[in-house]
């Protein structure tokens, strides 16, 4: 195994990790108000999608963002509607989002036969090519697309969201008692929508950046492979802290990025093995973490705002 | 208006609920600087009032007065708003936060620019209040880190923080060790000393005789008296909580001379969900044939002790022995032990079952109701029919869901279920909570007719009046201790009252 | 006093029992409904008129006994699927794992059926579907385990290992010899041996026993769910584990039993699609019909007879809506789209109401305690 081998994987894993530690800033959020939103890995199906479309007929990066937001925002607020209002079993809601947003984007997808031959534009790489020509750090940083740096730098503001600003106390009170909160006179399903559509606008950016941060195209069929659980297996093992869950998922990341490599190299293990890496990492970290993690008290359970 | 030197002036507050007359025309008032014990047995109607005072809901009649003008209190918000700070029996605290986390929750406090949070002006003013009433507490630690003295620490200064004037604590030692009550002690001395009113409700006469100034007794909803503590002793408060029956009528009941011993607890020690101890060295002996009444204010380890017997809490030290078999785990065999639980729609009913479901809870995988896996639903339902018949459950049908039942028909489900099949020990906790005169009479009597059948009866109840008149012997639980084991026909009340005050019985020289 | 504001409430009317039953299934009718008019809008967008898609939708599901078969062929893995789900849901846990249930119930029957045993066609069938439900039961034991005894969220679990049985299935039918068709244009397994594929009962059509065999397996769960002792213990541990405990039942066990029951009838459903339909175990295979299965017992609301009603319901749309795009150019995935229409008005209707969270009312003092079995949705 060459050091070059090694740099290329912790490339990679930068690359590959993006998509879930955007997908994870949000839902961090929401699980911390006590809403589990199970509908990521749709959502981020749509972002992927939206990203692609947007980049495809507007040629514009831009768009695509705006697009993917508004995506994220509306499907947000449906699974908010959902849990929140309806009270709706929250498991069940995310897995029919799931099946809507996978019928919705193959629907979708095949209205736009044009755009399959094509790779649109990703998100640029913004160093220059002297800096990336420099040995280890070089190919390691500065080659990433802006996407990478961006999804790099967002569990930091997470952390300070969370932990330093009046929002983010409000947010994990609610989770934790939310019978309290009504006492002191905070609105608990105002902040419960607020976190989870925050957690829908993530997870469709994360899907955008799975397209647009290198692969440039969008394939039906579900090609964010689960990366919607993974997030959710990461909230758990990182306690639901914005930096340690992004921790986590640089670590799911580099199975990923294993996996990917394996399958061109020609080792003894078929690549298969590696693609099953991040899966088995995730219910493997889940056993060992099920006991330690505190757990927002109302983690999934509905808030009746008749309680007292 | 003139200066007032009352802090808190409650005049003849009614609550009514359906049935019920909660409070009736209780006034309390209460002096600035002063320490106010509220004392009262479960059910009395000092909770109620204090839901009152914190906005829960409003009274039926009377008026609110804070310091000298009249309020309206429609929410705990405007309570608190209003200068009442509530410290209740189960924090409401937000465990993942920081203390002064905790404080500024829903306040304006904190805010800096840009909704970043900026807890220094705020931390200042807590540590300045810590200062002042010497309540020392680490801002910011996290509360779930706190031991339970400290956490309650947080709930009072969360209240002083706020400009209180009036601050009640509900039973505040329920939950400390004797050090951290020393210390809670000594901080309310400091809180009064400050200028704030302090209303103390409590059932431990130790604590009430140190701390306050002047006690109110409420009884049966109704104000008993306010006396000054310092003409107080426990004679005399025993005596006004548990007051003079009107007359307890004791059923005829044949003797049971020399009868087996069915349980026996040996120096049984438990935790409570809390992991802290609520069961101390506990020895108990029930015989055949009698009833054993389990008297105390609630929340002194009856429950536990009906779940240790029960085999549903594992005891962490001694034994317990139903007829000479050891209780390590649940035991499902109905001849064996019955037990009506104090929550019933928790442990003893599953509330979306049928009623004939429900009566074979226990039963359902042994004949007759089921042969080889398979239920019988003709025998479930017959059993049922002539269950239903035999303990007058009023429903249309014995496929209705318990749940559509009312409280009362619930019960006898739960009674006929556990006691139709004659177990040789019975647990009634609670058994007349929450119904209505008829359905406690019916009670009555079948746990007297299981009695003088042979059967050996715990009967564990916060209303003394039933536990003196069904009763052939009373203990009294405090701590997790027994004050005391009398015989029921010579028992005095007000002793008994002392008793579930915390004094304990001297041993009668006759 | 929070007890006696509780005694308030309670002068509840009597209900027939029947009503609660009417009640939900009014619910689920609706939200059908409602699904079914919100598609209808989406179709009149795209440019055809409504009730012409409809129309060609029935008579692609029922217009023919082969349009029939057709639908009969659909049901029959959501039969097995939506049953196995709701067993799960009876005693509490979301058993979400059908997709990897199926695929390693394919390769057990794959691994027996490729060789020619010398076997008469009803023993090498019957090998077949025993090894295709061991080997799935012992794949969601591991759920079954991590849920019943470690507390691990058995949504998340299952689901990834529906991820390790996909991959697991590409390995075996691209690379291993005996049981991979190298160098066929698609990673496919072998042709099973004849004697292992399932008959047709219909010429001219793919109808084989499978959807038979899945009513039957909805009628014997509804006989055990409701007739004995193991599904009274089964309901008693799902509606209420407190009492459960009293009465001396052992949840743990049982728990860990339905998710491992589940994993069997998934398993046996992927091996019915192998044997049955396609006679090779084909890379990819299951298309989402695991978690269609969730849909499937999501609109039966917990009864293993409505299981089959809203099985054929789900194979109808999907059958009819094959003709219905061929007939009027509606888009292929419409049909999904209409499925996922009614499921969501179905929740947002209520039928899926937050009681399930178990939020039970005790008369002490603490007035309500939100139970909650780690996670427990």
């Amino acid at each position: 195994m060459s050091f070059s081998v090694i740099i290329d994987w912790l490339q990679a894993t930068l690359r590959w990790s993006a998509p879930l530690i955007v997908v994870a800033f949000g839902e961090v959020f929401a699980e911390r108000a006590g809403v589990i939103n199970m509908g990521i890995e749709g959502i981020m199906m749509f972002g992927a999608l939206t990203g692609v479309m947007g980049a495809f007929y507007f040629n514009s990066l831009w768009v695509a963002l705006l697009i993917t937001v508004l995506v994220g925002l509306v499907l947000g607020i449906l699974v908010s509607f959902l849990t929140i209002s309806r009270r709706a079993n929250q498991v069940v809601t995310g897995l029919m989002m799931n099946m809507i947003c996978l019928g919705a984007t193959d629907t979708i997808f095949s209205l736009m036969p044009e755009s399959r031959q094509t790779r649109v534009q990703t998100f640029p790489v913004i160093f220059p090519k002297v800096m990336q020509n420099i040995p280890v750090i070089g190919p390691l940083f500065f080659a990433q697309p802006i996407s990478t740096w961006i999804a790099l730098v967002i569990p930091f503001i997470g952390g300070y969201i969370m932990y330093r600003t009046r929002w983010g106390l409000n947010i994990r009170a609610v989770g934790d008692n939310p019978q309290s909160c009504a006492t002191a006179g905070i609105s608990v399903i105002r902040l419960k929508y607020q976190a989870v559509i925050l957690s829908g606008i993530f997870a469709a950016l994360g899907g955008c950046v799975l397209t647009l941060a290198e692969v440039g195209y969008f394939s039906a069929g579900g090609m964010t492979g689960g990366r919607g659980f993974i997030v959710m297996a990461a909230c758990v093992v990182g306690g639901w802290d914005p930096i340690r869950t992004s921790l986590v998922c640089l670590i799911f990341g580099a199975a990923d990025a294993a996996q990917l490599r394996m399958q061109s190299a020609n080792s003894i293990i078929p690549y298969q093995f590696f693609q099953m890496l991040p899966y088995l990492v995730t219910i493997v970290a889940l056993t060992l973490m099920v006991k330690k993690s505190r757990v927002p008290k109302t983690w999934g359970a509905a808030y009746d705002p008749k309680d007292v | 208006m003139a200066k007032t030197e009352y802090a808190l002036q409650m005049k003849d507050i009614t609550v009514e609920f359906p049935g019920v007359l909660a409070n009736d025309h209780v006034s309390i008032d209460l002096k600035k600087g002063e320490v106010l014990g509220l004392l009262g047995e479960n059910g009395a109607g000092k909770t109620t009032l204090m839901n009152v005072l914190y906005g829960l809901y409003p009274p039926t009649s009377g008026k609110i007065f804070l310091d000298g003008k009249e309020v309206a209190i429609g929410s705990p918000m405007e309570a608190i708003n209003q200068g009442i700070g509530m410290v209740h029996q189960h924090f409401k605290l937000v465990d993942t936060l920081s203390v002064i986390e905790n404080v500024i929750l829903g306040l304006a406090d904190g805010k800096g620019k840009f909704g970043k949070l900026d807890l220094e002006p705020a931390r200042k003013k807590f540590l300045a209040l810590c200062d002042e009433y010497q309540l020392y507490v680490d801002p910011d630690e996290t509360v779930w880190k706190l031991p339970v003295g400290k956490q309650q620490w947080v709930e009072i200064l969360k209240a002083l923080y706020r400009d209180c004037q009036v601050l009640v604590l509900d039973e505040p030692t329920a939950v400390l060790t004797p050090s951290e009550s020393d210390e809670l002690c000594k901080a309310i001395r400091h809180i009064v000393s400050q200028g704030k009113s302090v209303i103390f409700i409590s059932h431990k006469l130790r604590e009430v005789m140190e701390i306050t100034d002047r006690v109110t007794v409420i009884r049966d909803g109704k104000l008993i008296g306010t006396i000054n503590t310092t003409e107080a002793n426990q004679i005399k408060l025993a005596d006004m909580m548990v007051g003079r029956p009107v007359q307890i009528v004791r059923k005829e009941r044949p003797a049971f001379k020399d009868s087996r011993p069915v349980l026996e607890m040996h120096n049984v020690s438990a935790n409570d969900d809390r992991g802290v101890q609520a069961l101390k060295d506990f020895n108990l002996t029930v015989h055949a044939g009698e009833i054993v009444g389990v008297a105390g204010v609630d929340g002194n380890g009856q429950r536990e002790l009906a779940e240790c017997i029960s085999g549903l809490r594992k005891i962490k030290g001694g034994s317990i022995t139903i007829d000479g078999r050891k209780v390590t785990d649940v035991i499902a065999d109905p001849s064996f032990l019955g037990y009506i639980p104090e929550d019933r729609q928790k442990t003893g009913l599953v509330l979306d079952f049928s009623i004939s479901e429900n009566l074979i809870m226990k039963d359902y995988q042994n004949k007759p109701f089921s042969h080889k896996g398979v239920l019988n639903k003709r025998e479930i339902r017959d059993n049922a029919r002539s269950l239903i018949k035999k303990y007058n459950i009023k429903t249309p049908s014995e496929d209705v869901k318990v749940r559509n039942l009312s409280g009362g028909n619930q019960q006898k489900v739960v009674i006929a279920r556990e006691l139709d099949p004659e177990p040789v020990l019975e647990i009634a906790a609670q058994p007349t909570r929450g119904l209505d005169l008829g359905a406690v009479v019916g009670v009555h009597d079948i746990l007297l007719k299981e009695r003088n059948r042979g059967a050996a009866v715990l009967f564990i109840s916060a209303e003394l009046q039933e536990i003196m008149a069904l009763s052939d012997r009373i203990i009294v639980l405090f701590g997790g201790e027994i004050m005391g084991d009398l015989d029921a026909e010579t028992a005095d009340q007000n002793v008994i009252g002392q008793m579930m005050l915390g004094q304990r019985l001297e041993a009668k020289g006759e | 006093m929070s007890e006696k504001i509780s005694n308030r409430k309670k002068n509840t009317m009597y209900i027939p029992f029947l009503g609660d039953i009417a009640v939900s299934t009014g619910r689920t009718l609706l939200g059908i409904a409602l699904g079914l008019l919100a598609s209808a809008i989406l179709i009149m967008i795209s440019g055809v008129n409504p009730l012409a898609a409809y129309a060609s939708l029935l008579n692609g599901a029922f217009g023919s006994p082969q349009a029939f078969s057709n639908v009969l062929v659909r049901a029959s893995p959501l039969l097995l699927g939506g049953i196995a789900v709701s067993i799960g849901v009876k005693t509490g846990v979301w058993n979400t794992g059908i997709e990897g249930y199926m695929y390693i119930g394919a390769i057990g029957a794959t691994l027996v059926g490729v060789h020619n045993l010398g076997l008469p066609p009803v023993l090498h069938i019957l090998l077949c579907v025993l090894a295709a439900v061991i080997l799935a039961g012992l794949w969601g034991a591991i759920p079954g385990y991590l849920r019943a005894y470690k507390g691990v969220n058995e949504v998340t679990s299952t689901i990834m290992l529906n991820y390790v049985a996909i991959y697991l299935t590409n390995w075996l039918v691209s690379d291993v010899t005996g049981l991979a068709d190298k160098g066929a244009f698609y990673p496919m397994s072998l042709p099973l041996a004849d004697s292992a594929c399932l008959p047709i009962l219909m010429k001219g059509t793919s109808l084989h026993p499978g959807p038979f065999l899945g009513i039957a397996v909805c009628l014997v769960f509804f006989f055990v769910i409701n007739y004995t002792a193991f599904g009274y213990r089964t309901r008693m541990i799902g509606s209420n584990p407190f009492a459960a405990k009293y009465a001396g039942a052992n949840s743990r066990r049982q728990i860990m039993t339905m998710i491992v029951l589940g994993a069997m009838i998934g398993g046996l459903s992927g091996a019915i699609e192998t044997m049955g339909l396609k006679y090779r175990l084909y890379m990819d295979f299951v298309t989402g019909v695991g978690y269609e299965s969730v849909a499937v017992a999501l609109l039966a609301g917990g009864n293993p007879i409505s299981v089959i009603l809203a099985a054929f319901f789900f194979a109808a749309l999907k059958a009819g809506g094959a003709t219905m795009s061929i007939e009027t150019g509606v888009a292929s995935s419409m049909n999904s789209i209409i499925i996922a229409m009614c499921m969501l008005f179905v929740i947002g209707v209520g039928i899926v109401d937050s009681r399930r969270t178990r939020k039970v009312v005790s008369t002490d003092k603490t007035s309500s305690s939100t139970s909650k079995e780690t996670e427990e949705a």
